[in-house]
């Protein structure tokens, strides 16, 4: 048995911590959380949550703990396939998590218990639905005590969200500064001063912001609580309704035809799907990367196989439709993401290690990389070779499409700028990408001049 | 104000005050829907089904 690692992102809550010992994620439970506990699995909120899909289930478990002093049990949880943060979220999908943890607050109330923290990092997408997965979040529920996580909810899930909404989505990005979400004070001055007239972002996000400010340093006393359970569940709903009324769409686009395919013809495009579902059933792949997936039709080809497929684009209006998709169809094994593949996500938070990195969230099984090469090698570039190590990195398969310079995508690219690409050609390609990978497989894309490759890496 | 041991975060005293004070509004309205139902109910009408979380789709 090897030694148990504490996970670095697991050091805020003195209730337990996760570790790993031969490869499985276990959370300890100290002996401080043990009637809380209790009362989350006795009173029967454990089991209404799990049945609803909004909390992770887990199993008690005989191992031995990884820090004795404090152990009252060990629970192994169940395992998150990808663990995804909220600025790589649409905005669909950071209301349905905002929405989940309200949710699950009210259950937990009636059954008195209360929400302790309220983390956008503590819900995960889990077979296609928003589901907390901290199982030590809860606390007993003491009428007359305010909600503890109100302020960091606030921060977590509204300020982004009313951000987005009103004045631009590309603001979940502050996320990724402020891993405590946004401050309140900077919420309420980017904000519209029509949201003065919203009740809920009045409340919730200005006037509590001047408070803020205001009694920053006032000491809460003994007996200054007085909040009543109508009171809040009142304040429960008014966060929900505020929420739920929250919406994005992207300007003058409507959804449906948001994204056509353009450079094919019907043919090519079906040509194009059943190579990658051969191959992704050729190479037995079960975890895949589609890197600019887009709306996610490939990715959604590649989930029909049963791989777990992770779905991410740059633009957060097709991250949005996929999510869309993904909601209506039910689908359990696919997760799309907004990311950058000219600036993934970086380690953040204390010792940069709290939130992982993209690279130390793989590798995978495959990646795909249909149609990205040329906005990587030309829009962005990136000499070829290094393309090609950035793919080693991902997976151990590769499934590439090749885009040339006389394909009408490119010529857009090279329209306003000067070709410094000689290397850019079909030749150049496969030998720059041969230094890391075997060349398993080429197929031309009918009625196209771009070509799909399978490569193993080396 | 009592606090549990395990309240690992620092809810903000301003936080704290001003949500006092917009869930005791809040709360007035939950409390007034309560009675109503009550009342409702005394006079004949049929108590509305307390709104089942568990079929609610997030």
């Amino acid at each position: 048995m090897s030694k148990p690692e504490q996970l670095s992102a697991s050091f805020r809550d003195p209730s337990g911590f996760l570790f790993s010992r031969d490869g499985i994620l276990y959370r300890q439970i100290n002996r401080a959380y043990s009637k809380d506990y209790a009362r989350l699995m006795d009173s029967g909120l454990y089991e209404r949550l799990v049945k609803a899909g909004l909390l992770i289930p887990h199993v008690e478990v005989d191992q031995a703990p990884a820090a004795q002093d404090a152990a009252f049990k060990v629970i192994q949880p169940e395992c998150v396939p990808f663990i995804s943060y909220p600025y790589e979220w649409s905005f669909s999908q950071l209301q349905d998590a905002a929405l989940a943890t309200l949710s699950i607050q009210k259950r937990a109330l009636k059954l008195d218990m209360s929400l302790k923290d309220a983390s956008a990092y503590n819900i995960q997408f889990v077979r296609g639905r928003a589901a907390l997965i901290d199982t030590l979040s809860f606390e007993i529920y003491k009428e007359g005590q305010p909600w503890v996580a109100y302020k960091q909810f606030c921060q977590h899930f509204l300020a982004p969200l009313s951000l987005m909404s009103y004045r631009d989505v590309r603001l979940s990005q502050l996320l990724r500064v402020y891993i405590d979400g946004v401050p309140l004070d900077l919420a309420s001055s980017l904000l519209p001063a029509r949201t003065r007239f919203n009740f809920g972002l009045l409340t919730h996000i200005h006037i509590h912001a001047d408070a803020q400010k205001r009694y920053s340093d006032r000491e809460i006393k003994a007996g200054s609580g007085g909040m009543n359970r109508h009171a809040m569940i009142g304040l429960i709903e008014s966060l929900e309704s505020t929420i739920k009324k929250l919406a994005w769409k992207p300007a003058g686009t409507e959804w449906g035809d948001y994204y056509q395919n353009t450079n094919y013809s019907d043919s090519a495009f079906e040509h194009k799907k059943q190579l990658v579902k051969d191959w992704v059933g050729d190479t037995k792949s079960s975890r895949v990367w589609d890197l600019g997936g887009n709306t996610g039709v490939f990715s959604r080809e590649v989930a029909s196989t049963g791989a777990y497929t992770v779905s991410f684009d740059i633009d957060p209006a097709a991250v949005e439709q996929n999510y869309r998709m993904v909601k209506t169809n039910k689908e359990q094994n696919l997760l799309p993401l907004i990311l950058d593949l000219t600036n993934p996500s970086p380690a953040l938070g204390w010792n940069n290690t709290e939130r992982n990195s993209f690279a130390e969230r793989g590798p995978v099984d495959m990646s795909l990389a249909l149609a990205v090469i040329h906005h990587l090698a030309i829009s962005n570039n990136v000499p070829l070779t290094q393309i090609a190590d950035f793919f080693a990195s991902c997976a151990r398969w590769l499934v590439i499409e090749f885009v040339p310079k006389s394909d009408s995508q490119v010529r857009r690219l090279l329209a306003s700028r000067e070709d410094i690409f000689p290397e850019y050609t079909h030749e150049g390609f496969e030998k720059a990408f041969s230094t890391r990978f075997h060349i398993r497989k080429t197929e031309a894309v009918q009625d196209s001049e771009r070509a799909l490759y399978l490569m193993e890496l080396r | 104000m009592h606090f549990s041991p395990l309240l690992y975060l620092d809810p903000g005293s301003g936080s704290f005050i001003i949500q006092i004070l917009i869930a005791v509004l809040l709360g007035l309205g939950v409390a007034l829907r309560a009675s109503w139902g009550k009342i409702r109910t005394y006079f004949g009408a049929k108590p509305k089904t307390e709104d089942d979380d568990d079929s609610e789709n997030v």
